[in-house]
């Protein structure tokens, strides 16, 4: 009988889904490669219900949507985790996971593959097709993670049309065509175009965006974030937590905001909160007040001149001065 | 901001810092923030914030004194002025966003446990109801546990601003406690224990033995009061406590045959009593004080549109020393290269000089004519210069599209739309001009004109060459902005001579009452009037400009017309005999016109003598322009001060020189720009040039 692994609701309102978890066929060439790729569940993670929402498409489109693609794509402003949860979402499926950036720079040929000239060992040359990023992933199971669509090139857009419609594959110049796996599965991510030019321009091309389902991702709660510093901190003092949340919604309230003149142009991200801060906090542990130099040197420091009296008016909205006691070791 | 060195109020802040420009800037710090936090608190994104010199709050408005933030930094505890400067901000707005007083209901039957007859069952509004349940002690009881109420409540969510509340309290406490008498004492007590500043066991220990009985007594009704949901709950528990504190002898005891009038000064007493007592502590938020003030807050805003109009002119009618000094802290802080600065007021010209544009017109033809200025002439020569230029520009942005391989299968597939693709599109708008005008009292005076005679033609030329230059610009679709400047007492944009003048009188006397020796600097601000900027369409501007130049050119005229009208006429008195500061302004200037999408950039200034400021800051910012890759040109009307402090200067003695000079100036700004873009034609070379104007002229 096949493995399977469980999906519960974190809010508790629907019935935990239960899914069989993929196989990476022995027979496969790259197989311990590709086995090498399938991530390790992360004891930090802290599921805010995105996986189990993941684990119902999935469930979805093994069942009812067979034949028609179902990409989905995650969109949240820088370090709002979507590529954490696409991750995880890998590691529990015992998935393969492929994290393929589409920044401007990327060409097609980095990504569908190219010609390469090889010496053939007696003086001479000879041209062999080399695959390129998503080539290379698609030729197995996978979860590829396509992150930010929205700084994907024009060239890229090309070359991924035909894999993420009802055609399903890729033409590739040698003649071969290379399809999408049914234990293949294509995700992506994007940020919000930048709410400063939401009129304007670098906007999803329309004719990509309809290939994708897009979800919006929050900035994480309060309580989220309080989840997530209690499981990665065991031992930090729960005023800290208190307040770090309490600045990171804060601020991030302020980057959301509509009227540009009560704006911050940098949101907190959760690798400041989860990441920076507490390095601070180690790092100044035994300072007389550890969360004010880490606020000082991992956080203003990072911030745009023009958006440091905005930061420090919610540190001293909030914070003032940061908690007495030691950070870490109740 | 908050350096860690900062003083604490404890020590004393030295003047300069509690001045009312002090604590305005240092509000300015916080406010995007503050305001911010009240749209989030008020659940309104559109909630408007902003300082007047008469507190008001409506649902979509909010007017904050600054002369309240003003009060806390004269409390010695130990906090900062930037720490004060969040928390009476933040405070005030918790206070206005929380304040509604105006919920009808019927007299709720528990505050008239006496009552022998039924209630009248009509709603009434809260602060009626109070009155009548408990007279004046009920509603200072109520407006005190109201305020902490409001406090405990919403400064939840911002603990570091409510600790500085709350060090600005505690440190008041012994004076406060010990100033009090019992009642006022109590009031405090109820005041500091709702509001979670310090608990009754603390509070008890400090108060008067029948004081602290009835706190005992109070404690559940401290709890509820903490908890109440509402003004109405809160005024029930106001007028519970006065209960417990009657039954403690805190209120002054009624005789049984006590007449009305009587009464009533008892009454009064009681009130005084718990006003002070909690008033020697509390930071004051008018809209909590009493119900004077509530009214007043409430009231203020439909009061100014009504009388007004518009409520958001400033023109509350409030205090005239405020509202310039507010004017004047508000405006935009200018940087020199050389680490000075200085405020500068931006405004648009009052528009009433446009009730002269009929008369303004007919004389710039005749003034054109007699200073010999072609206007036709000048941009016909200028045209095929620009349009040559233009139409380069335009080539040059296919030159540089940049062209995929594939583009041809992109637009099969619908991918581009065009072949070519250019990241900004400099064509119509690759030149900017800007154009800034003395408008000093100076200019308006008679000097020598060639043949012995005087007449006041510096300003009219001025303004003639502005007028010149625009419809240049215009007609070769060439953006510009016209600006004057000067130092005097700023007009407003719907300034008449009467409500000018009026108001430059009131608010001089009030500033130098208030403000002493600081007044002269508060009321001669440097302006910039802004006659047409960038965005705006010279159709808008033309009229104005018009009438600009006819009150230059007939300075006695206009003096008269505005003597005999003054309520309609335009504030030809804005033009004060102060010297200029002339860098501030061609900083300004330089600043905006480097955020045009231009790829040449000219400033023309038409000054006239001395600028008050050094002549070594004005060379320093017109150079740093300069480096800027700004043409900055100028030139000097009977003064050689251009001379020292622009690289490109020209002094005029004359009206017809002056229009030459600016268009020559623009000529060669073009020239310069047509080489450094490595064009080369016939219409580029010098000698071409000068032909074709001397031709021409
Ligand atoms: N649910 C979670 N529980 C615990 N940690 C998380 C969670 N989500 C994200 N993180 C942590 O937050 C950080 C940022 O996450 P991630 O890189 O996934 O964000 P992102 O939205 O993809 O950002 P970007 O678009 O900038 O790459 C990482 O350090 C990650 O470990």
């Amino acid at each position: 009988m096949a493995k399977t692994v469980t999906f519960t609701d974190p809010t508790g309102e629907s019935a935990p889904v239960k899914l069989e978890i993929f196989d990476v066929p022995s027979d496969l060439a790259d197989h311990d490669q590709r086995a090498g790729k399938i991530p390790e569940p992360d004891p930090h993670y802290v599921d805010l219900g995105m996986l189990f929402r993941l684990a119902l498409v999935e469930k979805v489109r093994r069942e009812k949507v067979t034949d028609t693609p179902l990409h989905l794509a995650l969109r949240g402003h820088m370090g709002t985790g979507k590529d954490h949860d696409l991750e995880q979402f890998a590691a529990l499926l015992r998935l393969p996971y492929y994290r393929i950036p589409l920044t401007g720079e990327v060409r097609d040929i980095t990504l569908i593959g190219s010609v390469k000239l090889h010496g053939d060992g007696k003086g001479g040359t000879e041209s062999r097709w080399e695959d390129g990023d998503i080539t290379r992933a698609l030729r197995g199971p996978a979860l590829i993670n396509l992150s930010e669509l929205n700084a994907a090139g024009a060239e890229t857009l090309f070359a991924l049309h035909g894999l993420l419609d009802r055609y399903q594959s890729i033409d590739l110049p040698t003649g071969e065509t290379v399809r999408l796996r049914p234990d293949t599965r294509l995700f992506g991510t994007l940020n919000p175009t930048d709410l400063r030019d939401y009129a304007g321009t670098q906007t999803l091309n329309k004719a990509f965006a309809d290939r994708w389902v897009i979800w919006e991702k929050g900035f994480p709660t309060d309580e989220q974030i309080t989840a997530m510093l209690q499981r990665r901190y065991p031992t930090m003092a729960e005023p800290y937590i208190k307040v770090i949340s309490r600045l990171a919604v804060e601020v991030n309230e302020s980057f959301t905001a509509t009227d540009a003149r009560t704006r911050v142009g940098t949101p907190m991200s959760l690798r400041t909160v989860l990441d920076r801060i507490p390095a601070g906090l180690w790092v100044y542990e035994h300072a007389e007040d550890p969360l004010r130099r880490s606020w000082e040197s991992f956080v203003i420091d990072h911030v745009d001149p023009f958006d440091r009296d905005h930061y420090e008016t919610v540190w001293s909205a909030v914070a003032r001065k940061g908690p007495s006691e030691k950070p870490f070791g109740k | 901001m908050r350096s860690r060195e900062e003083a604490l109020l404890s020590e004393i802040l030295p003047p300069e810092d509690r001045v009312i420009e002090a604590v305005v800037a240092r509000y300015q710090r916080v406010a995007p923030a503050v305001t911010r936090f009240a749209r989030s608190l008020a659940s309104n994104d559109d909630l408007r914030i902003r300082l007047g010199s008469q507190a008001s709050a409506e649902p979509g408005e909010i007017v904050m004194d600054p002369g309240v933030f003003q009060a806390a930094y004269a409390r010695s505890a130990p906090v900062t002025p930037s720490e004060v400067a969040l928390a009476s901000a933040l405070h005030e707005v918790v206070h206005m966003v929380a304040t509604d007083l105006d919920e009808h209901r019927a007299l709720p039957e528990e505050w008239f446990p006496d009552a022998g007859e039924p209630l009248p069952e009509d709603p009434v509004s809260l602060l009626d109801a109070l009155d009548k349940a408990g007279g004046p002690a009920a509603e200072a009881m109520f407006f005190s546990i109201e305020d902490a109420r409001q406090e405990s409540q919403n400064f939840d969510l911002y603990p570091g601003a409510r600790s500085v509340l709350a060090d600005l309290y505690l440190a008041s406490i012994p004076g406060a406690m010990g100033r009090a008498r019992p009642m006022g004492q109590f009031a405090l007590a109820c005041f500091l224990a709702v509001g979670g500043y310090q608990d009754v066991d603390t509070l008890q220990q400090r108060s008067e033995v029948h004081v602290s009985m009835a706190l005992e007594e109070a404690r559940d009704l401290i709890d509820d009061a903490r908890e109440a949901s509402d003004g109405w709950e809160t005024a029930g528990v106001a007028l519970q406590l006065l209960a417990v504190a009657r039954l403690h002898g805190l209120l002054t005891e009624a005789s049984p045959d006590e007449s009305k009038t009587r009464r009533e000064d008892r009454e009064k007493a009681d009130q005084n009593e718990i006003n002070t007592g909690v008033d020697s502590l509390r930071l004051m938020s008018p809209i909590v004080q009493d119900a004077d003030s509530y009214d007043q807050t409430r009231k203020a805003m439909q009061a100014a549109e009504s009388l007004q109009g518009r409520p958001d002119d400033a023109q509350t009618g409030g205090d005239p020393a405020t509202e310039q000094i507010l004017r004047v802290s508000e405006a935009p802080d200018v940087h020199l290269p050389t680490g000075q600065g200085g405020k500068l007021l931006v405004t648009p010209l009052p528009s009433r000089f446009s009730n002269y544009a009929d008369r303004g017109f007919e004389a710039l033809e005749t003034a054109a004519r007699r200073w010999e200025v072609g206007e036709r002439h000048i941009s016909g020569e200028l045209y095929p210069l620009f349009v040559a230029n233009q139409r380069r520009g335009l080539q040059s942005g296919f030159d540089a599209g940049d062209l995929s391989p594939h583009a041809a299968l992109f637009l099969g597939a619908g991918l581009y739309q065009r072949m070519f693709e250019r990241r900004s599109l400099p064509t119509r708008r690759a030149y900017s001009i800007s154009l800034l005008v003395d408008g000093s009292a100076s200019m308006l005076q008679p000097r020598p004109l060639p043949g012995g005679v005087k007449a006041p033609w510096a300003m009219a030329a001025a303004t003639l060459g502005a007028w010149t230059l625009a419809r240049l610009c215009d007609e070769l679709q060439v953006e510009f902005e016209v600006a004057l400047f000067n130092r005097a007492f700023a007009a407003r944009h719907d300034d008449t001579e009467q409500t000018y003048v009026q108001r430059a009188h009131r608010t001089k006397g009030a500033l130098r009452r208030s403000q002493g020796s600081a007044a002269d600097r508060l009321t001669r601000t440097v302006n910039h009037y802004v006659l047409k900027s960038f965005d705006n369409r010279w159709e808008t501007a033309k009229d104005e400009l018009a009438g600009l130049f006819w009150t230059a050119a007939h300075p006695a005229d206009a003096a008269v017309e505005a003597r005999r009208n003054p309520a309609s006429a335009p504030p030809v008195s804005m033009f004060e005999k102060a010297a200029n500061v002339d860098e501030l302004n061609v900083q300004h200037a330089a600043e905006r016109l480097g955020r045009r999408p231009a790829t040449v950039r000219m400033l023309v200034v038409l000054a006239d003598g001395m600028t008050r400021g050094s002549v070594d800051a004005l060379a320093a910012t017109v150079d740093g322009a300069e480096h800027g890759g700004i043409t900055v040109l100028g030139i000097g009307i009977g003064d050689d001060t251009v001379t020292n402090a622009y690289s490109r200067h020209q002094v005029v003695e004359r009206p017809d020189e002056l229009t030459r000079a600016m268009i020559h100036g623009v000529r060669s700004a073009l020239r310069r720009s047509i080489a450094l873009t490595g064009g080369d034609t016939w219409w580029a070379h010098v000698s071409q040039i000068e032909n074709t104007i001397t031709r021409s002229a």
